[in-house]
């Protein structure tokens, strides 16, 4: 399923989360989240909104420019 | 629902940028926001200009402050603020405090909800995470 892509690169805490939750307000269930960021802080907090919010997080990798987080979403 | 309801009470802006930086998160994380502006927080909610305000002995560090801001891209404290209320957060000021310094609610920024009371703070709070800043 292709993912929809977040571009929160360059966004300090609580930028990235933000913008996800904006893209998780116009989701369904079943759709994936893919979450571009250079925050440090993503890695942690993307599981932590995940757990909160009841959806799931399929992989986190760390390109040499981003880190790049994909969520599955189960729950709206 | 969770809530997370704060009492800004520091009128300095690396408090307000805390506060800021809480709100906007727990908003984005799906909880009921509600910040109650107090006493010398009020002083950053009149509609006069913001003016950064630090506590003295962090004075001389205000530009490298800034510069550190603008490089990462942290946003102001009130851009946080509005993004918290984009997601529903309510923002109050003290009516007692209000009184204490002769600010009506025309006097507060148009990003104050309301003006209400101890009474208002301690019911919304209720069952919650609450926070003193």
């Amino acid at each position: 399923m292709e993912a929809k892509i977040i571009d929160s690169r360059g966004a300090a805490c609580p930028g990235p989360i933000t913008d996800l939750a904006k893209a998780y307000r116009n989701s369904k269930v079943g759709d994936i989240l893919e979450l571009w960021a250079t925050d440090k802080g993503v890695r942690a907090d993307t599981q932590a909104w995940a757990t909160k919010t009841g959806n799931e997080i399929l992989e986190v990798k760390e390109d040499p420019d981003k880190i790049v987080v994909r969520i599955k979403i189960n729950k709206r | 629902m969770s809530k997370l309801s704060i009492i800004l009470f520091s009128g300095t802006t690396d408090k307000a940028l805390a506060a800021g930086v809480l709100a906007q998160a727990a908003a984005a994380m799906g909880s009921e926001v509600t910040i109650f502006v107090t006493f010398w927080g009020l002083m950053n909610f009149t509609k006069a200009e913001k003016k950064m305000v630090l506590p003295k002995e962090f004075e001389q560090m205000g530009p490298a402050m800034m510069q550190g801001m603008a490089k990462e891209h942290v946003k102001s404290w009130y851009e946080m603020m509005l993004e918290a209320k984009e997601f529903g957060a309510k923002i109050y000021a003290c009516s007692m405090s209000a009184g204490v310094f002769g600010l009506k609610k025309e006097d507060l920024d148009p990003i104050i909800d309301d003006m209400v009371g101890a009474a208002t703070y301690l019911q919304q709070s209720e069952d919650g995470q609450a926070l003193f800043i």
